[in-house]
């Protein structure tokens, strides 16, 4: 049943450029862009309680990052500057979770929300290489002498990265490091009774988000193919939260679930320009007043009503405030 | 730089300090109450401001007028707020009436668009604009009007949670629910009373910096600053809040003289994060230990 529902999906995944119009395409990759930056925000946020309003900060980077790369080395094949991008992400995650190793809830959401805007500052006074407010346009991705340009070969780039990126999120509850941060979901001070080191995975999640974010980055550079400092301002960080929330905190499934339903609706907004963030907010706190837990746990009612036995995470994760 | 100057900086950093100031007031009003970060905080400043505005286009009313105007509209909107939507969340955790707040906010900001597209306006302003003499230093009446009316401001609150029922009500709500609830004080009510002078304060400090940064659907945003400035001083604390905004204000002012200008728009995240690292209780406060 279940490996019948994947076969499934992943045919329809494979299949849909050949069925979609490019712009439909376009708005997949997206998606899966988005789905990775969800799952890595919720490795931090539903794994570990810890809130970011921050990613569209490491979301630049790593766009930056790669862009950069691949303007100044033409030839630079495609898996190195998403390397690239993953790692220089991940050493200013590391750089950002040490010191945010102290603070949390409120305090930690608002020194990433203040990384989030010195990073567009950044962007903005480094402007030989970044451009600055011009913006920058990226070259297509290559691989060897193949230039990934056209919507198709960049979807099928993004979904294959995206599918490893899932696959890794999902095998990572299963070993030492994921239940580790598990069990400081549930409680910090029993999992550190238990032998956790809380101050290294707490700042491992960091980097482990960080990381996937960048390699979201890079492959937002090359679907978007411009850059600027303006897309990745406080309002995106918001939107990946929203992803989170609407799909399920601490869900892998959620988070792809969710990053579809917010992108899709961005788009279908898109001639609503006035009324979106109207709407945006509106389905915002709905889903808090009536849908905690997100899509993940409806599903999971849904499926348990329909007789199916319950088969993700017990339940709901909560982040505290700073008072608990 | 010639200290006639630098007095001038110092004083126009003050005056954007006691607006900072109001702002980190009217959050940890409802923070202490709610236990809540209110993120629309900036966007019912700008909504009680264009209400304001608009009676201001129409019949050109007294300033005062004006001023009380958006006072009640900012009231009649904290308190429809919290009625209608965060009351229904109160058994929700934090983080949950957090995002309520965010997706508020954004409404807010859209409705103000929808209603007065997302130009700037002009406000006007009870002050001049002819700079005032006093010995060699210059200082613009603007300034001094705005920290004179914070001071006044603040001066009523302080009565407020010292000298009346009410604000005795509010303060024991924030230093323990329960046991004010056993006193006799309806909970309810203090958080009702706490959206509602938040909007206020904020109302206030909205046609006061009007006409300094322009009327917009945009200028919500302050808040951040806000936020800021109430961490620097120590969060909760009302004292702190007055601190900090006097700090960041002062601070963002001077850093571009003697850093490159272009500085001036990370100054306040830079001190943010550095104060959280070096002491998270802010410059007043003191660190609040957590209990297993």
């Amino acid at each position: 049943m279940r490996r019948a529902a994947l076969a499934i999906g992943a045919l329809a995944l494979l299949g849909w450029p050949w069925v979609a119009p490019s712009y439909f395409v376009f708005l997949a990759s997206l998606i899966v862009v988005n789905a990775i930056v969800a799952i890595g925000l919720n490795l931090l946020s539903g794994y570990t309680n810890q809130l970011s309003f921050g990613h569209a900060g490491f979301l630049a980077v790593g766009a930056y990052t790669a862009a950069i790369l691949a303007t100044h080395w033409p030839g630079a094949p495609v898996p190195v500057t998403l390397l690239a991008a993953a790692i220089v992400t991940a050493l200013v995650g590391l750089a950002l979770g040490v010191p945010c190793l102290r603070l949390e809830g409120l305090y930690l959401a608002m020194a990433t929300l203040a990384f989030g805007f010195v990073v567009v500052e950044a962007i903005l006074n480094l402007d030989g290489l970044t451009r600055g407010n011009d913006g920058l346009r990226v070259p297509p991705a290559r691989l060897g002498a193949w230039a990934l340009a056209g919507d198709v070969e960049r979807y099928y780039l993004v979904l294959l990265v995206g599918a490893v990126m899932v696959w890794a999120a999902l095998n990572l509850a299963r070993t030492r490091t994921g239940r580790a941060l598990l069990a400081i979901r549930e409680s910090e001070i029993a999992a550190q009774a238990s032998g956790v080191h809380l101050a290294r995975y707490r700042t491992l999640a960091f980097v482990i988000s960080a990381l996937y974010t960048g390699v979201a980055g890079g492959l937002f550079a090359f679907v978007v193919g411009f850059l600027s400092p303006d897309a990745f301002d406080v309002f995106l960080s918001v939107d990946f939260v929203a992803m989170i929330i609407i799909g399920g905190l601490g869900s892998v499934p959620g988070s792809v679930a969710g990053a579809a339903v917010l992108t899709v609706l961005h788009d279908s907004l898109a001639g609503l320009q006035n009324y979106r963030p109207l709407i945006f907010g509106a389905i915002l706190i709905a889903s808090m007043l009536f849908m905690p837990g997100g899509i993940a746990s409806a599903a999971r009612r849904i499926s348990a009503m329909a007789g199916y036995p319950d088969s993700g995470p017990p339940s709901r994760p909560t982040i505290q405030g700073d008072h608990a | 730089m010639t200290t006639a100057a630098l007095i001038h900086v110092v004083v126009s950093g003050l005056a954007t300090g006691f607006i900072y100031a109001l702002m980190a007031i009217s959050l940890v009003i409802i923070y202490n109450a709610t236990r809540t970060l209110n993120f629309a905080q900036g966007e019912m400043l700008m909504i009680s401001t264009f209400v304001g505005w608009a009676v201001y286009q129409r019949a050109k009313l007294p300033l005062a007028v004006v001023m009380l105007i958006a006072v009640v509209a900012a009231a009649l909107l904290g308190w429809a707020i919290e009625r209608a939507i965060i009351r229904h969340a109160i058994a929700a955790t934090h983080f949950d009436v957090l995002i309520i707040t965010l997706g508020l906010s954004l409404m807010l900001r859209s409705a103000a668009g929808v209603a007065w597209t997302h130009d700037d306006f002009p406000f006007p302003s009870f002050f001049g604009d002819r700079p005032m003499a006093v010995g060699p230093v210059r200082l613009a009446p603007v300034s001094l009007g705005i920290i004179g009316a914070s001071l006044a401001l603040m001066a009523a609150l302080w009565v407020l949670f010292t000298r009346t029922r009410l604000g005795r009500a509010m303060r024991a709500v924030a230093q323990n629910q329960r046991a004010a609830r056993l006193m006799g004080i309806s909970v309810e009510r203090v958080y009702s009373a706490s959206w509602v002078l938040a909007a206020v304060v904020g109302a206030i400090a909205g046609v006061l910096i009007a006409p300094v940064i322009f009327l917009s659907s945009k200028m919500g945003i302050v808040v951040i600053n806000g936020f800021i400035a109430a961490v620097l001083g120590g969060f909760g604390s009302m004292p702190g809040a007055v601190v900090g905004g006097m700090l960041l204000g002062v601070i963002e002012n001077l850093a571009p003289l003697y850093l490159p200008s272009s500085i001036k728009h990370s100054v306040p995240f830079i001190m943010l994060i550095v104060i959280l690292l070096i002491r998270p209780g802010g410059v007043v406060g003191r660190v609040a230990r957590r209990k297993v």
